[in-house]
């Protein structure tokens, strides 16, 4: 049983510094040259890498939700309130002596289409940089650019409490709404009395996990030496350097497009 | 030998928690210590394992020596080599997100090199029968399997002693056999052990030595401590149903958590859910007490569905104690969060002041009626999470692991409130792996396993089936849990 212990010892193909930095430099890239059009290509490299990686699209029904609606909610604005460019019609037509009113123009639409495209481009490649790094590696990384291993360790130590904050704060609702208490907000203090009752058992219980966490890393040597060694070790490869190169060539291009250096392409998208 | 002289230590100057702790544990030996909550077991752990007075200040005083040598001059690290602590609750303790990088965790900051790293563990990770485990991410572990992870990555720094606070109780009767296992295989290694335990029969077939502290001082544990509770009278339940479920599924996403569950739940009864870690008890529970809502199926309070009913309303008739304290105190001082449920439900009258005033001296907790809640002991406050709930005189309990942590009073001073509310034709359910108390107290056991109800029926009858069956450890461990 012992022998057959067989570790994975780095199972990303692309160094994780890598992914943070084209996660950087795509997000850049749109906010340097905000087209829709760019941004919609790139969304939908992003949900074919989704695909690619096998990593998980589904959200919980509520963010799934909050992530659409938003985005949704900032195109109708963009469209209502941009009044410059050509008229396609209207929001509320011309009935007899009444309207029209809130004139839809295309370039309304095309700066609505902009950010909610941007916005869902930073939210999804956001969500596949996390879904792909594995964060020992990163932290592994960014220590070999000089940078003190607690620093990166807090790092790893957020994302691992994460899904058990998220799982508390269930808890604690629950613990509530068993003893009858509903988030009031009728009032400054009542606004206050929820929050209370809210943060106040989040906060302890993580302060006294933080107490727990402590002795246990101390008790294992954390801080011990100014250098540690790594079980799991991230590698740069040939491929690494070219995939930096093609992302550099990106935003050199997004430059090039946003100063107008390339008509006929910046046409196109 | 891994040995305290003379050790006293208090937090604030004024309350002295250990005072002239005399204490030795040999090499292969495993000695169990147990004590009242609150009179210091955990204090004494972090003291002999370092932290208290490094990382922990107090006034402190004594020697530790180890192997002969005083380490009142070494640093945490040092004697972390030497001495590791297992603490309580083994999801604190993990701070890397897969098995293999948190078993590797103290090697690489001892800065092992990589072939001896892959080697300890290798060997950690066996010893606490976990090799299966290398490549998981730790937060799908179960709380088992977390508590073996929390042992392996302290046996990777390969200490000489270890010191368990409280390590079977998160555990199911399986868990509490492996544990066993785990603590033998130590002794064969020659490992030093300290395992503090109020669970004394989940780990005395392996102990050499047991342990009492109280008052500060250390003494040989006689059995007259350990008394066994007075078995309740029998109690005749009526076929008038409180509570029920009828054709429950439930799902946490994608995973099937709760499959066709149908029970009631009837006037008199007292019921103990048992199950494994993970079965779906305390889902179970939670949709009981209608803080779930069912994917399919419905719940009835009384003749009403649940969904009909206002919250108050059900929080007047069912109160629901969860398994971490922390996350149901909400108020500043011991008497504002005795009385809270009573204030919502608007049931704030002479008599319900007076019942929470008993209630709170009836759970050793009178005189701290203006202390923050936050700061009792982790005993002290689940007796206030029961106190708190039940002062309007609830006609349901539904407690999850309420024994756990207490001591001999904390114990019967639940039961005493499980056995009211049942004699006041009330019901409770209380989730459980101690089959001592499903004998003794209980009317009716309800087995559950992966999510749907295996047994049901009189203690007797579904103690004798789990046998049959092949869960002996139910039955065998007596665990005082």
């Amino acid at each position: 049983m012992e022998n057959q212990t067989e570790f994975i010892q780095n199972r990303g193909k692309i160094n994780p510094l890598l992914k943070i930095l084209l996660l950087i430099i795509t997000i850049s890239g749109i906010m340097i040259y905000p087209s829709w059009r760019l941004s919609s290509i790139l969304l939908v490299v992003v949900i074919l890498l989704f695909r690619v990686s096998r990593a998980s699209l589904k959200l919980s029904r509520n963010r799934t939700k909050f992530i659409i609606i938003f985005s949704i909610l900032l195109l109708i604005f963009q469209v209502f309130i941009t009044v410059n460019g050509t008229v396609l019609g209207f929001v509320i037509p011309q009935l007899s002596n009444f309207g029209p009113y809130f004139p839809i123009t295309d370039y309304g639409v095309e700066r609505g289409l902009s950010i909610a495209s941007r916005f869902l481009l930073v939210v999804l490649s956001s969500m596949l940089f996390v879904a792909v790094t594995d964060p020992t590696l990163l932290a592994h990384s960014l220590t070999r650019l000089k940078i003190p291993y607690r620093y990166s360790f807090a790092l790893i130590i957020a994302l691992r409490f994460l899904p058990l904050f998220d799982s508390e704060n269930q808890v604690v609702r629950m613990a509530q709404k068993s003893r009858g208490i509903q988030p009031e907000v009728g009032g400054l203090r009542k606004i206050l009395r929820t929050i209370q009752y809210t943060f106040f058992p989040l906060l302890v219980s993580s302060l006294s996990r933080v107490e727990s966490l402590a002795i246990s890393m101390d008790g294992r040597g954390f801080g011990y030496s100014e250098n540690r060694t790594y079980f799991r070790k991230s590698q740069w490869k040939l491929s690494d350097t070219l995939l930096l190169v093609l992302g550099l060539g990106y935003v050199v291009l997004c430059f090039l497009l946003a100063l107008g250096y390339l008509p006929i392409l910046s046409a196109i998208i | 030998m891994l040995e305290s002289q003379n050790l006293a230590f208090s937090y604030d100057g004024k309350t002295q928690i250990l005072r002239s702790i005399d204490l030795q544990i040999r090499p292969g030996e495993v000695v169990v210590l147990t004590g009242p909550t609150g009179s210091g077991k955990s204090t004494l752990a972090k003291c002999l394992s370092g932290f208290i007075p490094r990382s922990i200040e107090g006034e402190f005083s004594g020697e530790i020596i180890i192997n002969g040598e005083n380490t009142s001059d070494y640093p945490i690290a040092e004697i972390s080599r030497l001495v590791s602590l297992v603490q309580q609750d083994p999801d604190s303790q993990i701070c890397t997100l897969k098995v293999s990088d948190e078993v590797a965790f103290g090697p690489e900051n001892y800065e092992f090199e990589l072939k001896t790293m892959e080697k300890l563990i290798k060997s950690s990770l066996f010893a606490v029968g976990a090799s299966h485990l290398h490549n998981r991410n730790t937060h799908t572990l179960s709380g088992g399997e977390k508590q073996r992870l929390a042992i392996a990555s302290m046996l990777s720094c390969q200490p000489k002693y270890l010191i368990l606070d409280e390590p079977s109780a998160s555990l199911d009767p399986k868990g509490i056999l492996l544990l066993r296992k785990i603590l033998s295989q130590l002794k064969d290694k020659n490992v030093g052990v300290l395992c503090i335990e109020h669970n004394l029969d989940a780990i005395r077939p392996v102990a050499d030595s047991i342990l009492s502290v109280s008052n500060g001082t250390i003494t040989n544990w006689t059995q007259i401590e350990e008394q066994t509770l007075t078995p309740s009278p029998a109690f005749v339940p009526s076929n008038k149903s409180l509570l029920s479920l009828e054709g429950i599924d439930f799902s946490y996403g994608s995973t099937k958590v709760i499959q066709d569950v149908s029970m009631s739940i009837h006037e008199g009864e007292i019921i103990a859910l048992m199950g494994g870690n993970g079965s779906g008890k305390t889902t179970l529970v939670s949709l009981l007490g209608g803080l779930l809502e069912p994917d399919i199926g419905c719940v009835h309070l009384g003749k009403d569905a649940m969904s009909d009913i206002d919250r108050k309303n059900i929080a007047k008739r069912i109160s629901v104690v969860f398994q971490n304290p922390n996350h149901q105190i909400f108020e500043r001082t011991v008497w504002k969060e005795q009385i809270l449920t009573s204030e919502i439900i608007d049931n704030m009258h002479e008599d319900s002041i007076e019942r929470s005033r008993n209630l709170l001296n009836s759970a050793n907790l009178g005189n701290f009626v203006d202390r923050n809640p936050f700061s009792l002991s982790h005993g002290q406050k689940r007796r206030l999470n029961i106190t708190s709930t039940i002062a309007h005189l609830p006609d349901i309990l539904l407690l999850d692991e309420p024994f756990i942590g207490q001591d001999q009073d904390g114990k019967s001073f639940i039961l005493n409130a499980i056995t009211e509310t049942a004699s006041a034709n009330g019901a409770a359910l209380v989730v459980t792996h101690n089959p001592n108390f499903a004998r003794n107290h209980c009317n009716r056991v309800i087995f559950v396993e992966n999510g749907s109800i295996l047994l049901d029926g009189s203690p007797e009858t579904v103690l004798q089936r789990l046998v049959e069956i092949g869960h002996s450890e139910y039955s065998e461990l007596g665990v005082n849990s």
